[in-house]
């Protein structure tokens, strides 16, 4: 389970603009998908992209990123698992499966001793 | 690569095909201009099981696919708009070919001259103010009780005073927003307020209670930024965070703002 409190989207290259820097930096995924999401110009292209779409995945972010407080007060907490929500989930598993070998090895290598 | 489409990053004006040589968009396809009346459209291919109509829907709803996506949309944008007038298209803006691509840049020519004319040699800027919950919350004078108070009254007078509290500082927060963004809207030529993030999508501390975007002149940065310093030093209880320059997502719009 992950720590409350950390963003719920991260970012290999998030960065937090400071006053001190004149240097452009890169930007974080929230101000990103907020800006390529909601903004930028609209044509409509060949594909039929339902706008619709992703104005619900953004919504859906919203909601989601609304609801967080009242959620973990219930106990739910079925975000931090979500493979739709969470990019993390997928590292979690990992982890998990990772942590299962580890403990596997350890186990089979005591009782060769 | 099975069937490719185009996807089409932003419409420029002005750009030098050759800028975009060796530079890479999605995927790693390099970017080429497709070009229609004095307007380029930057694209480059990509697979449409990837990016077809039934490839988006399932897409779309993976935050990690959308993450990389849209952080090479904004990187090509921002190559480009760091060069020439630059309207950022909406995430995925798919053609099947050139000549649709060329159709559309004359459908839309005269709203996206416009468009660029209105951005020409301005950037975006992004100014966010946070508000730290403990320098919001004013010290509470804490009354001990009086003797006979019942434990009951005490506790609900306590509640009563907290209640107070964050709604005062609620209030002041979203004063000092309204303050700062009166201060910054006059030195710009367009501005706008954004819905203010959450902290569990950022991983901010404090509230954010500005999330302002500006319009500003290649040469009014300065002044801009010093504007955004001095009103740091006046409210030192907000954190002021400037970025930029965004390529104009906000306000390169083909409708007139």
């Amino acid at each position: 389970m992950t720590e409350q409190g950390g963003p719920l989207v991260t970012s290999g290259s998030r960065q937090q603009y400071q006053l001190s820097s004149d240097r452009p930096q890169p930007a974080n995924l929230a101000d990103i998908l907020e800006r390529v999401l909601d903004k930028g110009i609209v044509i409509a292209g060949d594909i039929k992209v339902n706008l619709l779409d992703i104005e619900l995945l953004t919504i859906k972010i919203r909601l989601l990123v609304a609801s967080v407080d009242k959620a973990k007060e219930m106990g739910i907490d079925w975000w931090e698992n979500d493979p739709m929500l969470s990019s993390r989930s997928r590292d979690q598993e990992l982890e998990e499966e990772n942590r299962d070998l580890k403990a596997r090895l350890k186990e089979l290598e005591s009782g060769r001793e | 690569m099975s069937e490719t489409g185009l996807y089409c990053y932003a419409i420029t004006r002005g750009l030098d095909p050759a800028a975009l040589e060796g530079s890479a968009g999605i995927a790693g396809a390099p970017l080429r201009l497709v070009e229609h009346g004095g307007l380029g459209a930057v694209v480059s291919e990509v697979d449409l099981a990837e990016f077809g109509e039934e490839g988006l829907r399932r897409n779309l709803e993976d935050l990690g696919w959308l993450e990389s996506v849209a952080t090479t949309h904004d990187a090509v944008a921002r190559l480009a708009s760091e060069q020439v007038p630059t309207a950022p298209l909406r995430l995925a803006t798919v053609f099947l070919g050139e000549d649709s691509v060329r159709a559309r840049l004359g459908e839309w020519h005269d709203a996206a001259s416009r468009a660029l004319d209105r951005i020409e040699g301005r950037g975006e800027w992004s100014v966010k103010a946070y508000v730290d919950a403990d320098a919001q919350e004013t010290p509470a004078a804490e009354q001990e009780p009086a003797e006979e108070m019942g434990a009951g009254r005490a506790y609900l007078l306590k509640r009563r005073a907290a209640t107070q509290r964050r709604e005062a500082s609620a209030q002041a927060g979203a004063e000092l927003a309204e303050e700062i963004h009166a201060a910054l809207e006059g030195g710009t030529v367009l501005s706008r307020r954004l819905a203010p993030q959450d902290r569990r999508l950022t991983g901010h501390t404090g509230e954010m209670v500005l999330n302002g975007t500006y319009l500003v002149d290649a040469s009014g940065v300065a002044a801009f930024k010093d504007l955004v310093a001095r009103l740091a030093s006046e409210h030192p209880r907000v954190r002021l965070e400037v970025g930029g320059p965004w390529p104009p997502y906000t306000f390169a719009s083909l409708d007139p703002q």
